[in-house]
């Protein structure tokens, strides 16, 4: 290998350095998501010990039973912080969606947003069994 | 200079120019995230900290009802409960200040055994209550005070329903309950006869759920000087349903004592009685949150009417973050608990040292 050749190769190597460089910029890529899932799971966790509190004397059924989708957009607005936006929907067993008012009380102009899913069920004589979708996000 | 050297120079400094870069860069792009991570962790170790408050019983179970009882382990919870986040009426009572059982700082501080650890909990009811006196209309044989009673959550209008106490010297008047969207009036009308201070209470349900519950207390004058409402006459602590009240002058006289809820209400039976302090029994109300108790009496002439809620809500305790220079990574958790079947707001602040 002639000494040319060497000095090409030490260009090569420096170049490749880079390569590695960009590698560790994409760990740090990967960082920032793992935080963002952790700031949505904090606002998840608001969101669904609303729905436990609301479920623990059966209230939660009660007012899907009745239909009563102003009231649970009123309790929701109160027990949830100021500044976090909501929007629920309802399902039956099969999915069907139940709620014919909107459950909401504005719009999503937060840049977190979180998912929670949770099942109650009715605790009157008919059993029904509804699946709550509620979505989270905090207005800035 | 021959070719090679000059090529490898060129490189060795190409290198050494772009490792020393790439570590300057690096070091910039992930330091944040880096203590994100480690904040991440910290945060997480803290909301397991702040539920474990909430959720865990202490030892003895049942510290909170024994005034003599000092717990091994703490927490907040109610014994014996199926619901999450339910606490225990009198180890909530005992959080507050007031109360002559109160537990101090340091003593939860060690019996929550985490030396690294310092905390604050307030609890306080989900809405407000702001009671404001807007005008009087005095007449030949009566006065009639105008009232303006505003429920909110941080400034957003609450709608309710409101029930009102009006309590005075030989006087006791329970109001009708009605409807108010968030801001209303109410009228109390005093005979001339009455004389001293007079409390009014207002307590407010909601209107989507009962077991969201606040109230509100106001003091004014009628027929006599203003009164003072930083000095007290009594000292307050109610723990398993028994109200203590110690007197904190040695002239004063007992006359009238009531428990307040918003669907019932009865006058206070003495259980126990001694030199400077008063027992009673607190009724079991079947209402969904805080049963208020009232006790009149005169402190040498003159009237005073005070009062105190079972549970003692509102409450705060523990460290001051407020001076963030002295602690770093302080975190504040949110959660709505339930005491006595109504709903609320409970925060937990931690923080290292």
């Amino acid at each position: 290998m002639g000494g040319r050749d060497k000095g090409q190769i030490r260009i090569v190597e420096a170049f490749l350095s880079v390569l590695i460089i960009f590698s560790a910029f994409t760990i740090s890529a990967n960082l920032t998501v793992t935080q963002n899932r952790t700031k949505n799971d904090n606002l998840a966790s608001v969101g669904l010990q609303a729905l436990i509190m609301l479920d623990s004397d059966g209230s939660l059924a009660k007012y899907i039973g009745d239909e009563n989708w102003n009231g649970l957009r009123d309790v929701l607005n109160l027990i949830l912080p100021t500044g976090v936006c909501f929007n629920m929907t309802v399902y039956d067993e099969q999915m069907q969606q139940i709620n014919a008012d909107i459950i909401s009380n504005g719009g999503f102009g937060g840049q977190q947003i979180a998912f929670v899913e949770y099942v109650c069920a009715s605790r009157g004589v008919t059993f029904h069994c509804y699946i709550i979708h509620l979505l989270l996000a905090v207005v800035a | 200079m021959p070719t090679i050297s000059i090529d490898t120079f060129f490189a060795c400094s190409l290198m050494v120019l772009l490792v020393l870069s790439a570590m300057a860069a690096s070091s910039l792009l992930l330091s944040p995230h880096i203590n994100g991570v480690s904040n991440e962790n910290i945060s997480e170790r803290y909301a397991e900290i702040s539920k474990y408050l909430l959720l865990n019983i202490g030892e003895p179970q049942d510290w909170g009802q024994n005034s003599q009882t000092i717990p091994e382990i703490f927490g907040l919870a109610k014994a014996g409960s199926e619901n999450p986040y339910e606490l225990d009426i009198d180890k909530v009572s005992r959080l507050n200040s007031e109360n002559l059982y109160a537990l101090s700082y340091a003593t939860i501080f060690s019996a929550l055994k985490m030396p690294d650890v310092s905390f604050r909990i307030e609890l306080k009811p989900i809405f407000e209550v702001a009671i404001n006196l807007t005008a009087t209309y005095p007449s030949a044989n009566e006065i009639t005070y105008q009232f303006e009673i505003s429920t909110g959550k941080q400034g957003i209008p609450v709608q309710v329903e409101l029930k009102s106490y009006v309590i005075a010297r030989s006087y006791f008047e329970a109001k009708n309950a009605f409807v108010s969207s968030g801001d209303t009036y109410i009228n109390v009308t005093l005979s001339n006869a009455v004389e001293g201070h007079v409390l009014l209470i207002v307590i407010a349900r909601s209107v989507s759920n009962t077991k969201i519950v606040s109230f509100g207390t106001y003091v004014f004058a009628h027929n006599s000087g203003e009164p003072n409402p930083n000095v007290p006459f009594l000292r307050f602590s109610p723990l398993n349903y028994t109200l203590n009240a110690s007197c904190i002058y040695p002239e004063i006289t007992l006359l009238d004592a009531y428990a307040l809820a918003f669907n019932y209400y009865s006058t206070l039976t003495q259980t126990a009685n001694s030199n400077q302090s008063v027992e009673y029994g607190i009724p079991h109300f079947v209402d969904s949150g805080p049963t208020l108790m009232v006790i009149t009496g005169l402190n040498s002439a003159s009237f005073f009417a005070e009062w105190v809620a079972y549970p003692q809500i509102p409450l705060e305790i523990g460290a001051d973050f407020a001076d963030s220079n002295s602690l770093s990574n302080v975190f504040a958790y949110r959660y709505v608990v339930t005491v006595n079947s109504a709903l609320y707001e409970c925060r937990v602040w931690l923080g290292g040292s």
